[in-house]
């Protein structure tokens, strides 16, 4: 197989790969950059656990063919905190207890944070919506709903 | 009880910042040097002889490095949680779709799935079946030697005819449940490797580290001392991480090919291969006085428990102990089928045998007190057990007068939703179902659990959790009663992973016990805990053991008054300085006591009972048959709150499992002869689907056997949730469902016929 070049900015840093053209975006994140908080639940789209930001879009990288990601800027839970403070999402996610196995999380943060970059003051059922792709099997998403709600209401304060 | 420092508070749980920035580590994500990977192959036939399995292309493939099958097993090629009944790798024959046949292990997991494709098996199919009442006639194929029924259980209490005798009404029907899947958003991981030592160390996300290894140990026939098995973060379990097969075959490739080996399955093969909820259906007959007082039940119950056994007697008896609900029946008698078909293995799963058993008792209930034109509450109140009751099997229940409060909140939610107005074109209704489940693993089963308190130098207490923290939060509260126990800060107290070199066993994350074990156990080893500081102290200071006083993590000398506080630190600093430490473990025994009755009519009876109440509001569509759950009361006696935005985020997401169960989760063998086997077809509850409105009620009447009065809550809140949500459906259309999940057309055909 002919490997292909690939330009990827993560989380503000530049990797430049030569890599089979048959891999996904969610392996070369996972494997090559050792983003693991990138999480593979189902490598159908079905799922949601492997949702990162790709050029301000919420997607499913195990969808994704690294060629399509090729020139694109991603985001992924390793690169949500600034400067050591973390995001409000993440500060919501703990403090109102969305979090259990963790497992859903990142990717529920990260389609979290592509609404909230898009529509600062969702309302739930936008919420629910932004949200219909990432399935937790912990919470029953209710806290998950009210993390979200609080943060975009410290958001809008800062 | 209400000067408590941490317990009942909502502390941070302890590992929820590295989950929230992906620091957290699951199996998948632990590398180590020089990594194979394994792939498992799997029977792609739902019964047959395997005639060969020719491995030598597949061999040839640069970068495949080892094939493991049956042959190759080193020590006992058998094994099973309750009864030993199956090989880790199938070994001529083939039980169920899915079994694992041999493991690839290869450089990369692109080169196994190369090697896996050109592996060739032959088959001799055999005829299948996936009934289990097909399964136990005469003519059905023999999937075990000894005949397709793996258990049967009969529990008598009082004179059923007797009881059917008395009664002014008697209504006969029967239920069916589906084969649903944990769903763990984790499939099931593990990574084998060999030390220096030749000892091998197996990550596996798991319930039961202790168990594993023991299983391990048989199969590869090592010693288990040569033998750790380690978890990593738990990415969920539900009852499902109780299989060891996933570890037992990662063990086997790292023996075979002398490397470290990583094995993950895709949701695919977790789905086939990997336990589930049992179906079963259910043939109810209750006779009722005009009164609505009961005056008997009989069921039988035929599950299917699939190609394997697992867990399957287990849930059985379990089942069996639930059949006639939280209710005060003098004449009962009770019969389960647990029966082999070539179906996916049914096993341990979140609720064991009791949503089964409830949708049926509490789909009754409402038929009953509609026939004698009673009210879904009056008729329960009629039958509740309670305080001083004994059950069908026997045994005293305890906290029974919990239920009489739940009917009343219930009544009163039920008041209030059914003020709501439906949304037009649609139909509303409001349901109830109480539920009972029991806690602990049953009598005769070794139900202890030991945890382990080290006072570290720098003055915090590591607690060594000796079970699983499978995400519901298990480290996090340990930690809080830890830190109760001997009056420090909870952010003063460290935990720590299961590691079976290390932790102390605390036998198997499941049954509604862990909060109520690991809390007493840690009560006991702070009591020794603290002890030791002081034995330590005072050799190390030369002041005599009675003139010191331990308050809140510090000691105070009795003898001087004024005299500054000692800390812990310092102790426990001196004491590093000479290499030694402060470590004290405590074990906690499931209370079987005297006062249980020796002959009982069931082998190994639960004694301690978990009860809740839920409400359910839906609006039905009857043109095009759509249910959709509005609003949802979840009533629980949790004896004592420990951590209360845990507690109620475990009871949410047992709404969310109960309303699957209820709605859309089925795993069906299809008109092509496969099983659903993706998410797109197996379909769980999204935030779309759920309930807009979730209220969790949580009350406490103590259990006076649990620390802090705790009780289980871990399987409930899931339990009396299709029940409710068919008895709403009932109420909003007039149509009595028989099975879940309800199907749009049992509502619309039924309605318009």
């Amino acid at each position: 197989m002919k490997k292909i070049r690939v330009t990827l900015t993560v989380n503000g840093h530049t990797h430049l790969f030569e890599t089979d053209p048959n891999r996904t975006l969610l392996e070369v994140l996972r494997e090559d950059i050792g983003l693991t908080g990138v999480k593979e639940g189902c490598g159908e789209g079905e799922c949601g656990a492997c949702t990162v930001i790709m050029n301000d879009e919420p997607i499913n990288s195990c969808l994704v063919l690294i060629g399509q990601a090729d020139n694109s800027n991603i985001e992924t839970i390793e690169g949500l905190a600034k400067d050591g403070k973390p995001h409000p999402l993440q500060k919501a996610f703990v403090e109102l207890g969305a979090v259990q196995c963790g497992f859903c999380t990142p990717g529920m943060i990260m389609a979290s944070k592509a609404l909230l970059d898009r529509n600062s003051h969702p309302d739930e059922e936008q919420i629910r919506e932004a949200l219909a792709g990432n399935i937790c099997r912990c919470t029953g998403y209710k806290k998950i709903i009210e993390a979200v709600q609080s943060a975009a209401e410290e958001m809008s304060h800062e | 009880m209400n000067n408590l420092r941490t317990v009942g508070k909502s502390e941070i749980r302890v590992d929820a910042w590295d989950k929230v920035n992906g620091s957290a580590k699951y199996v998948a994500d632990i590398q180590v040097p020089n990594l194979k990977h394994g792939v498992v192959l799997r029977s792609s036939q739902h019964h047959a002889r395997i005639t060969s399995i020719d491995t030598r292309e597949a061999l040839q493939i640069p970068g495949v490095i080892a094939i493991v099958t049956a042959k190759d097993i080193p020590g006992e090629a058998i094994y099973g949680p309750i009864i030993a009944d199956r090989s880790p790798l199938a070994n001529e024959r083939v039980r169920f779709m899915g079994e694992p046949i041999a493991i690839i292990v290869a450089d990369t997991v692109e080169i196994a799935h190369q090697a896996r494709k050109v592996i060739e098996v032959i088959y001799q199919p055999l005829s299948a079946v996936f009934d289990p009442e097909q399964a136990l006639q005469t003519n059905a194929p023999a999937i075990h030697p000894d005949g397709n029924l793996l258990s049967h259980f009969h529990v008598e209490n009082g004179d059923i005819e007797t009881g059917f005798n008395a009664a002014d009404l008697i209504l006969e029907d029967s239920f069916s449940v589906p084969r649903i899947y944990p769903g763990y958003l984790e499939t099931e991981a593990s990574l084998a490797l060999w030390d220096e030592e030749g000892k091998l160390t197996v990550w596996f996300s798991s319930q039961k580290p202790f168990a594993d290894r023991h299983t391990i140990s048989q199969v590869l026939g090592m010693p288990k001392e040569y033998i750790r098995v380690r978890m990593a973060v738990i990415g969920g379990a539900f009852g499902g991480k109780e299989d060891s097969n996933m570890a037992v075959l990662t063990a086997l490739a790292a023996w075979k090919s002398h490397c470290a080996v990583k094995i993950v399955n895709t949701r695919e093969e977790s789905l086939l291969a990997h336990p589930k909820r049992h179906p079963a259906r259910l043939y109810y007959k209750v006779g009722v006085k005009n009164d609505g007082k009961i005056t008997a039940l009989q069921a039988r119950v035929y599950m299917d428990t699939g190609a394997y056994a697992s867990y399957g007697p287990a849930v059985g008896q379990l089942l069996t102990e639930t059949v006639p609900g939280p209710y005060r029946i003098a004449n009962v008698s009770a019969d389960t089928y647990v029966v082999y078909t070539n179906s996916p293995i049914s096993g341990a799963m979140r609720g064991f045998g009791s949503p089964q058993t409830n949708f049926a008792y509490e789909s009754l209930m409402d038929m009953l007190a509609n026939r004698l034109g009673m009210d879904a509450i009056e008729i329960r109140r009629k039958n509740i057990w309670k305080p001083g009751d004994r059950n069908f099997t026997r045994i005293i229940v305890n906290q029974a007068e919990a239920l009489e409060d739940m009917l009343n909140r219930a009544a009163q939610s039920i008041a209030d939703l059914k003020n709501i107005s439906p949304a037009p074109g649609k139909q509303s209704g409001v349901g109830l179902a109480l539920a009972v489940q029991t806690m602990g693993l049953g009598r005769g089963v070794p139900d202890d659990s030991t945890h382990q308190l080290e006072w570290l130098p720098n003055g915090k207490v590591l607690v060594r959790v000796g079970a699983p923290d499978l995400g519901q939060g298990l480290n996090t509260v340990a930690a809080q009663m830890a830190a109760e126990a001997l009056g420090i800060d909870y952010s003063q107290i460290e935990t720590a992973l299961v590691d079976t070199a290390i932790s102390p066993d605390g036998g198997v994350t499941c049954a509604s016990r862990m909060t109520y074990l690991t809390g007493n156990a840690v009560q006991l080893a702070a009591q020794k805990l603290i002890d030791s500081l002081v034995d330590e102290a005072s050799r190390l200071l030369g002041i005599p053991r009675e003139k010191l006083r331990y308050q809140d993590g510090t000691l105070m000398r009795t003898d001087l008054e004024g005299a500054n506080p000692i800390s812990a630190a310092d102790i426990t600093g001196r004491l590093a300085e000479e290499d030694k430490q402060i470590i004290a473990s405590g074990t906690f025994s499931f209370p079987y006591g005297p006062e249980i009755p020796d002959h009982l009519p069931i082998g190994m009876p639960h004694v301690k009972f978990c009860l809740a109440a839920m409400v359910a509001r839906v609006e039905v569509d009857l043109e095009l048959g759509i249910i959709e759950p509005t609003h949802i009361v979840s009533i629980n006696d949790l004896g004592k709150v420990v951590n209360p935005i845990l507690a109620e985020g475990q009871i949410e997401g047992g709404i969310a499992m109960g309303l699957g169960y209820g709605l859309s989760e089925e795993m069906l063998l299809k008109n092509n002869k496969q099983w659903v086997s993706r998410l797109t077809e197996y379909l769980f509850q999204t935030t779309q689907d759920m309930p807009r409105s979730m209220e969790t009620i949580m009350l406490e009447y103590p259990e006076s056997t649990g620390p802090y009065g705790v009780k289980g809550i871990a399987e409930i809140a899931t339990v009396p949730e299709a029940a409710a949500i068919a008895n709403a459906v009932y109420e909003a259309t007039g149509v009595r469902v028989h099975r879940i999940p309800i199907q749009r057309e049992d509502v619309v055909f039924v309605k318009r016929s």
